[in-house]
């Protein structure tokens, strides 16, 4: 049959990491706390407040653009966009219509291994509306409750050109802006929470069909925006390949169905009736402010991942590891500076490191491991001082008691032995401690020579090291003949 | 003593007795509760009296009577009921806000207090400030104390008639398309209008944002300087709201300098719409300005013309969306429905009049899509020709003198079949407030016990001149200050 | 071209606008409109092909706030007065309507 070509957008909004609220001084920190404690008149749409912006909201929202490379305009403001709903107390929402904070950037990043870039049309900010309940034991029958904690919280709106080519694409592309807006702390990108929400346009077009772009709402995590698509993608062909209409709507992903499903709309589009908003003047974005910002940009995820790959030779996929968070890409250069062998530290972080924060719950930055810490640890393995194994369970320790590596393994013993006098007795021990293994080695079994390494390992506890074990048994036996 | 001796009284004069201990603030609200008890059932300018509190307040004061009076300590003040005034209701004059009790002070509110002021009630208005007649209020209108057949101007007509009636020695209102002024002229009292973003909008319920200010209505242009020192200045809770001190009688010029102004007559404001008799009046004060020497000149307003329409086009836009959050879900009436919908229906059906149904639908439609840009896009244009009407005019001289209203108070009940008419009652309130400048009214003159409202205008933040031009032209007109007697009538 | 309002049309808006108006009040209101939006037309007049529109007043630069937060006393006063709460949420109609959920999923 034909190709297909695949056609993705992507709508990203992030809540901002400010403490107080966009237009008032509420406290941002809404999870967990009681409905409606963190609310004012203004937050609360009562009769006579009046918003007043956050500055703190225009920075991350330019460091944003900026990292995005967008165009920032010169004069910005606020539109309202006005429709009923409980959770929306004011009867609008104050948001930005035409003269959006930036415009025409983009975004680069790596699918399967390749470079790809994403154009940015537009990012945007507006305040966030609050929570409704639908069950709960307070709530009486046949109704639903409104907490307005989150009324007012800052959010950006990212939107992408129609540039994404596949499900993949589309959520690398995600992953790449969550890392970015993480890296900027312009917001905390935590998908399950909802501080990072992704709705997604797809459509479907060949060399003979125009594409018909269907919107997908409701994916909350990066895999759900990958099933999601992907779901999209084989629904809209199977239809086009029976020669069925693919119907222009919006589609709801259902996770536990794996299936999107028809949201089918009003038969009248609401009309938003975009003005300016009269109680906030339009203010310019001072150049000098945009380049105080520009040049506090720190190295970008990207950028930090193409500089890893040639800096430190490592492959994509490993840099792409490590800079995923930028406080363990820290942690890991730090750690280059006592110990400069970045394979070797790669493996080690995204193996052992990242298996021990798993398994206590914590972040490299809660961490009682220092990167100094992990330089001295991984210095006594390249030295053979102790055992790879040892290490592992040397690192354990450290991460649960913050004690160094050297102290460790003092302690408890653990030091490879590396003495070729002492390896020899105790080799000369085994040796004579099995003479039939002996016998099997010398008429040519390799495998005997295994075994006798193992015994001198279980002599030693694990602590011999075993290329030298080697060589001594080998010299030792040879010298038998 | 007794409320007659009230009558010329100044805040100052008041201030003064207070000082010498020659009343108490306990004795002083006596005063004017008694006076509203007399007055109110003929007037109805008090949807709310605060006797309990007041007289709490007043008794707290005279009990703890300090050094140093702050400037309006212990005076009473009338608060038109769409400032938000804690614990006392604010209901807009509407059904939707009858039982509503705002949690917090507009600034104004708290300005007042701080300077020793006691909240005597709320008054009656239009329903959210739409109209100039306070018919359209749910509550029933207020009746000029002038004359109680007649209308005491609208929204802030309660204020108005409160303080003609010296049921309060001064008032707040707000003035959007002319809310103080017009009020202010039918009830031969002084309204200011500040410059837009001179006096914090911060708990002012909103009707048109880029429109409304609240000012003072008073017996005296003097009163009306000590009030605007109170309440004007920077708020960090209002972002429309200049950043600048508060206004200070310093600005105001010398005598000498004031001579020097040029007063400017913009000759469409004395079209043959105007009564006869209102014309006459503004060219008798006129004339004589001109006999201490000021310079007249005459200006032109070309797009005055296209004034009311542009206004009533944003004024209903801005309006549409400020009344969206009555909703009934979280404050005000709320009237049980089926579902949700039903609900917003039947609590928007039931808790707003005819007149505000009428501008939400105006408004709605005005920026609903396909006729943005024909309507409120254009709108937005004509006012800045109507800006620019005001910056070529100020340029020639330095304020302007035009009647407030071309009509005298029209009888209550009084039915007009063009809608549309009623609206052109502010044609000449309306310029001055979408460019957003500073405008007074005081009165000029009585004709059959009925006033005539001088208006003056003035430049971007000149308050002091206007104010200063203000005073002088009330002492060399010298009018008796209204005392009515409160009979079925005629009041004067 | 002069601008007539059509009876759907106000229908559409007074839906928009949460109005509910009887057959007769609507006609009223009908008249009512379009008088005034007939009296719009004048604006017409006007060439306001190379005229900026004034959607602000007041000029320089507005103020922001500092990113700290401070906390406001009242909500209990608010949650006191408000038509129907339980457990400290305003409660409302049950929201069941697929459409109505989307209007939710819009937001985060």
């Amino acid at each position: 049959m034909s190709d297909f070509t695949t056609t993705i957008g992507l709508e990203v909004h992030c809540q901002l990491l400010t403490q107080a609220k966009m237009f008032c001084r509420c406290s941002t920190d809404y999870i967990g706390k009681e409905p409606n404690t963190l609310v004012c008149p203004v937050c609360l749409g009562l009769p006579g407040s009046l918003p007043v912006l956050n500055q703190k909201v225009v920075e991350l929202a330019l460091r944003a653009a900026l990292a995005l490379h967008c165009q920032i305009l010169p004069q910005t403001l606020f539109h309202r966009k006005n429709y009923f709903y409980p959770d929306l107390p004011k009867g609008y929402q104050i948001s930005q219509y035409d003269l959006p904070i930036g415009i025409d950037g983009f975004l680069e990043f790596y699918s399967q291994g390749v470079r790809k870039k994403a154009r940015i049309r537009r990012i945007h900010i507006e305040e966030d509306a609050g929570k409704l309940v639908h069950e709960g034991a307070f709530l009486p029958p046949g109704t639903s409750g409104v907490d307005c904690n989150r009324c007012g919280i800052p959010l950006v709106e990212i939107v992408t050109e129609p540039d994404l080519s596949s499900p993949e694409e589309a959520r690398d592309c995600l992953m790449m802006l969550r890392n970015i807006v993480c890296y900027l702390e312009v917001s905390d990108g935590n998908m399950e929470e909802g501080s990072l929400r992704c709705d997604a346009n797809i459509s479907l077009s060949s060399s003979s069909l125009t594409g018909v772009k269907v919107e997908v709402k409701n994916m909350n995590s990066f895999r759900s925006v990958y099933r999601a698509l992907s779901y999209e993608v084989e629904r809209q062909r199977k239809l086009l390949e029976e020669g069925k209409p693919v119907f222009q709507e919006t589609r709801h992903w259902d996770e536990i169905k794996g299936v999107t499903v028809s949201a089918r709309g009003k038969e009248e589009a609401e009309d938003y009736r975009y003005f300016p908003d009269p109680d906030l003047l339009p203010f310019s974005l001072k150049t000098e402010m945009i380049e105080e910002i520009k040049s506090g940009l720190l190295e970008l995820p990207l950028e930090k991942e193409e500089r890893f790959m040639t800096q430190y030779e490592l492959s994509q996929g490993e840099a792409e590891i490590l800079v995923q968070d930028r406080e363990i890409a820290d942690f890991f250069e730090d750690t280059l500076r006592n110990f400069n062998k970045p394979r070797m530290v790669c493996n080690w972080i995204v193996t052992e490191v990242f298996r021990n924060l798993k398994e206590l719950g914590t972040t490299i930055s809660r961490a009682k491991i220092t990167p100094s810490h992990l330089a001295e640890l991984l210095k006594m393995v390249d030295r053979k001082e102790i055992s790879g194994t040892m290490a592992k369970s040397v690192l354990e320790e450290m991460f649960t008691s913050g004690a160094r590596a050297r102290e460790i393994v003092t302690r408890r013993g653990m030091a490879l032995i590396n003495d070729e006098k002492e390896l020899e007795n105790i080799v000369k021990e085994v040796i004579e401690k099995n003479p039939q293994s002996v016998a099997d080695y010398l008429s040519g079994k390799e495998k005997a020579l295994q075994f006798l390494i193992g015994q001198v390992m279980k002599e030693t506890r694990g602590q011999a090291d075993p290329e030298l074990t080697r060589n001594i048994l080998i010299k030792v036996l040879s010298s038998e003949e | 003593m007794k409320i007659e001796e009230f009558k010329d009284f100044t805040i100052q004069d008041y201030h003064h007795l207070l000082e010498e201990k020659k009343i108490s603030p306990l004795e002083l609200i006596d005063i004017f509760l008694e006076r509203i008890e007399e007055g109110e059932d003929k007037i109805h300018a008090f949807l709310f009296v605060n006797e309990e509190k007041a007289k709490n307040e007043a008794r707290e004061k005279t009990d703890n009577w300090p050094e140093e009076l702050p400037p309006l300590w212990g005076l009473p003040v009338a608060i038109k009921d769409n400032i938000c005034t804690q614990g006392m209701p604010t209901t807009c004059g509407s059904k939707m806000l009858e039982n509503f009790v705002s949690p917090y002070d507009a600034t104004v509110v708290e300005r007042l207090k701080a300077a020793g002021a006691i909240i005597l009630g709320k008054t009656n208005m239009d329903e959210f400030a739409m109209g100039s007649s306070t018919e359209n209020s749910t509550f029933g209108p207020t009746h000029n104390p002038l004359d109680l057949r007649r209308t005491p101007g609208g929204s802030s007509g309660g204020s108005a008639a409160s303080v003609c009636a010296l049921e309060a020695p001064c008032a707040l209102g707000s003035d959007t398309g002319g809310s103080v002024r017009q009020p202010a002229a039918f009830c031969g009292v002084v309204g200011l209008r500040p410059t837009y973003g001179r006096v914090p909008r911060y708990g002012v319920v909103g009707l048109a944002s880029s429109l409304d200010q609240a000012g003072p209505i008073t017996r005296k242009v003097e009163d009306a300087i000590t009030i605007l020192e109170v309440i004007s200045g920077k708020d960090s809770r209002d972002s429309t709201c200049a950043p600048y001190p508060p206004f200070s009688r310093n600005e105001i010029p010398s005598l000498e300098d004031i001579r020097k102004i040029k007063v400017g007559v913009p000759r469409e404001y004395f079209s043959s719409r105007v009564e006869k008799v209102i014309g006459e009046k503004i060219q008798e004060a006129l004339g004589k300005l001109k006999g201490e020497g000021v310079e007249l000149v005459e200006v032109s307003l070309p797009h005055t013309d296209y004034a009311l329409e542009a206004y009533y086009i944003v004024a209903s836009a801005e309006a549409s969306s400020n009344l969206a959050r009555y909703d009934g879900v979280m404050y005000g009436l709320r009237v049980e429905g089926e579902d949700l919908q039903d609900m917003y229906f039947e609590t928007r059906t039931l808790g707003f009049g005819k007149e505000v149904k009428r501008r939400i639908i105006l408004g709605t439609y005005s920026l609903s899509s396909g006729h943005y840009d024909e309507y409120y896009l254009k709108s937005m244009k004509v006012r800045t020709l109507v800006r620019k009407d005001f910056e070529e005019a100020l340029k020639q001289c330095n304020l302007l003198i035009t009647p407030t209203t071309p009509s005298f108070p029209f009888f209550l009940g009084e039915e007009t079949q063009d809608l549309y008419e009623r609206y052109t009652d502010d044609i000449f309130t309306i310029p001055s407030a979408l460019a957003g400048l500073p405008s007074l009214s005081l009165n000029c003159g009585y004709e059959g016990g009925l006033p005539v409202g001088l208006q003056i205008i003035g430049g971007p933040f000149e308050e002091g001149k206007l104010l200063g031009l203000a005073l002088w032209l009330e002492k060399l007109l010298a009018l008796p200050s209204p005392f009515p007697e409160l009979k079925e009538g005629r009041g004067q | 071209m002069k601008e007539v309002v059509y009876l759907s049309e106000l229908e559409k808006i007074a839906r928009l606008s949460k109005l509910g108006f009887s057959a007769e009040e609507l006609q009223s209101f009908l008249r009512d409109i379009n008088d005034i939006v007939a009296h719009f037309e004048k604006l017409n007049q006007l060439d306001l092909q190379d005229v900026s529109s004034t959607s602000h007043l007041g000029g320089g630069e507005p103020p922001f706030f500092s990113d700290e937060p401070q906390a406001w006393e009242g909500s209990e006063e608010v949650l006191k007065g408000a038509p129907w709460v339980a457990g400290g949420y305003f409660i409302v109609p049950r929201i069941v309507d697929k459409e109505e959920k989307e209007n939710e999923d819009r937001r985060i």
